[in-house]
């Protein structure tokens, strides 16, 4: 059995709650004025540089909105549920497909999409559950893994009959009259259907099923003995994430405006699992870290690449002509030191750094 | 024309047998489910690129650098990435080969260029007929060598001292430690011959098609091929490739190419609802 570290969750006291709310404001405040700060690029009136804002763009931070939400479904499904799959880009796709049918196709309005997507995907969620009735543990992972080179080849041949070689378009997304045509306007749609994503996993989780599926998680026999029935526990798991991913495919899908489905490959998945690995399984913050560093990173390093045009030899070699290749070594070199030396990723590691901090301040 | 697509098929289906048989030495002996197999392919076509094209080696010798780079590759990355996460949970390890893999494939593009690279040999190449069937002689050498491979390593578990040794650790780790087996010579062991394997697969792969990144996705195809013959099976894993092979190359004539993908996918997916320990393997037995 695995056990993992669990983040322990410290009831504030009445003296914290408001020190909690004023973080709150200012965390809210921050949020709102950093879409202003990377279209303007300058922070209260004085101008920065680009490697200042470390190369980063709005839609950036649009797409890792949206990568956020796979992220969260993934971790809650892996990292909470204790069910691995590598089929995730499979849910994606499967919103992909949705939207290209009710929404291009059929023409329905975008929220209605959104919600045909999630339900697709939830669908699609319980059939990719069904083998967990029957296999576990490596088997399962396969499972998901088949799954995925199925749901491609679906979406595939969905693309073709339906539309053309080049891809799916998608309609610009309005919201009641409302276009969602600028960076600035997605990112204040993204933002807070992310905070409510986050917030309904986070309070799911500390609900009676939440914490059964924890339970399954650490020792699956001893959760069914208290009367837990772990196989429905499990479909709902999920179903639950994957109407997630789902959306987040529908979103990633309008976003693009247009996409191939060549776009949901194998490492596609993989992305989702580096990211949370990258931010510590089972901890929802962790995945939001995550899915940043894996987004923002490339843009960075593209960044450096552009400021070493002058520099010669091996620097210059590796960061113009290879770019893309060093982007994937500092990945993969991420994702192999974290999972020998710090197995709990980025949340690990500042869990860690509390803790030390906690009983020092103790001892004192 | 069946006889022809049956040809190239089995002809494939033996390299993949081979790969797969390197993978199953590896999950047998350190339960590594390696999704890094299809990189050791590349690197074997590119070790026969360093030692062929680049070196210009004779060929004995090119063969000797390749089995010996593969070797020693796959010793390194037991030592240093995988000897670490003795104990970790499955997905953790599932995700080290991933991220290896990831890394490797850069490497290689760094250092040979993210184009394909044709590779020569001095192994046969001509096309004879037998009836209607066209006979490409390097198929043919591809198939007999793999089954040589196969055949020398079948002996060599069977009836070596040291395949005892390894049949011993695989079956069970505790009982050869007590009984005085190093487990991690045996398991390095293992991790070299499954990354041998799967460079001698490289090379013919590489000079079938071109030697480059792309020929990962179809050394990747060893995994559906490993778990329908069966995990903890050597036969199983190649008949698994042989089946896989045949599957590929009758959908790819009789259907379309990328339905060759869907139907071994599928046919994975059903060995594993109705059959999940393969065709060949030994039923596993849990609590319930």
């Amino acid at each position: 059995m695995t056990t993992h570290a669990l983040p322990i969750t410290v009831r504030p006291q009445a003296g914290s709650q408001f020190k909690r709310w004023i973080w709150i404001a200012v965390s809210i405040a921050l949020l709102c004025y950093l879409p202003l700060l990377l279209t303007d690029r300058t922070i209260f009136g004085v101008r920065l540089s680009n490697m200042q804002l470390l190369n980063v763009g709005l839609s950036q931070v649009n797409l890792m909105l949206i990568a956020m939400l796979g992220a969260l479904s993934l971790n809650y499904l892996t990292g909470c549920a204790g069910l691995i799959s590598i089929g995730h880009a499979a849910f994606y796709a499967v919103g992909a497909m949705t939207a290209a049918f009710t929404g291009t196709q059929l023409g329905w309005p975008f929220p209605l999409v959104l919600l045909a997507a999630g339900l697709a995907g939830a669908v699609a969620g319980l059939l990719a559950g069904l083998p967990s009735l029957r296999v576990r543990g490596l088997y399962f992972v396969l499972s998901t893994f088949a799954l995925h080179y199925i749901v491609s080849f679906a979406f595939l041949e969905y693309q073709f009959k339906a539309f053309d070689v080049v891809g799916v378009p998608y309609k610009t997304a309005t919201l009641g009259g409302f276009e969602l045509n600028t960076p600035i306007r997605w990112y204040f749609f993204l933002l807070p259907l992310l905070a409510l994503v986050y917030w309904g996993l986070r309070n799911s989780l500390r609900s009676r099923e939440g914490r059964a599926m924890m339970a399954m998680r650490d020792h699956e026999l001893a959760t069914t003995s208290v009367g837990v029935d772990v196989r429905i526990l499990r479909l709902k798991a999920f179903a639950f994430s994957s109407a997630i991913a789902a959306m987040g495919g529908a979103l990633y899908a309008y976003y693009l405006t247009n996409l191939n489905s060549e776009a949901f490959g194998i490492s596609f998945a993989i992305q989702f699992i580096a990211m949370i690995i990258i931010g510590g399984m089972g901890s929802l913050g962790g995945s939001l870290v995550g899915a940043a560093v894996w987004l923002l990173l490339p843009s960075i390093i593209t960044g450096f690449a552009s400021q070493a045009g002058d520099s010669t030899g091996l620097t210059r070699l590796l960061l113009i002509e290879h770019k893309a290749q060093l982007v994937q070594v500092t990945f993969g070199m991420l994702v192999i030191l974290l999972l020998i030396f710090a197995p709990g990723g980025i949340a690990g590691i500042g869990r860690q750094i509390r803790n030390r901090f906690a009983t020092t301040g103790q001892a004192v | 024309m069946l006889a022809q697509v049956l040809f190239s098929g089995l002809a494939l289906g033996s390299i993949y047998g081979l790969v797969a048989l390197g993978f199953a030495v590896v999950f047998k002996a350190t339960e590594v489910f390696n999704f890094a197999q299809g990189m050791f392919v590349v690197c074997g076509a590119f070790f026969a690129v360093t030692a062929i094209t680049i070196l210009k080696l004779p060929f004995p010798l090119a063969v000797l650098f390749i089995i010996g780079a593969a070797a020693t590759l796959g010793v390194i990355i037991h030592v240093l990435l995988i000897q670490p996460l003795a104990g970790r949970p499955m997905l953790s390890v599932i995700m080290l080969t991933i991220a290896l893999s990831i890394v490797m494939r850069a490497v290689i593009e760094i250092i040979f260029g993210s184009q394909g690279r044709n590779l020569t040999t001095p192994l046969p190449s001509g096309v004879f007929l037998i009836g209607d069937v066209r006979i490409s002689q390097l198929h043919l050498t591809a198939a007999l060598v793999s089954w040589a491979c196969m055949a020398g390593f079948g002996a060599f578990f069977r009836f070596t001292s040291v395949g005892l040794l390894m049949r011993a650790t695989a079956d069970s780790h505790e009982a050869a430690v007590v009984s005085g087996v190093n487990v991690n010579v045996m398991n390095r062991l293992a991790w070299a011959i499954g990354s041998t394997l799967a460079a001698i697969g490289g090379v013919f792969l590489g000079q079938l098609q071109l030697a480059s990144t792309d020929i990962e996705n179809i050394g990747l195809l060893a995994l559906p091929a490993v778990v329908i013959g069966g995990l903890q099976s050597i036969p199983g894993a190649i008949v698994g490739g042989l089946l896989v092979g045949v599957i590929e190359q009758l959908a790819a004539y009789y259907i379309s190419p990328k339905s060759s993908d869907i139907l071994i996918y599928g046919l994975l997916l059903l060995i594993l609802m109705v059959r999940p320990w393969g065709l060949f393997g030994q039923r596993e037995l849990g609590r319930v």
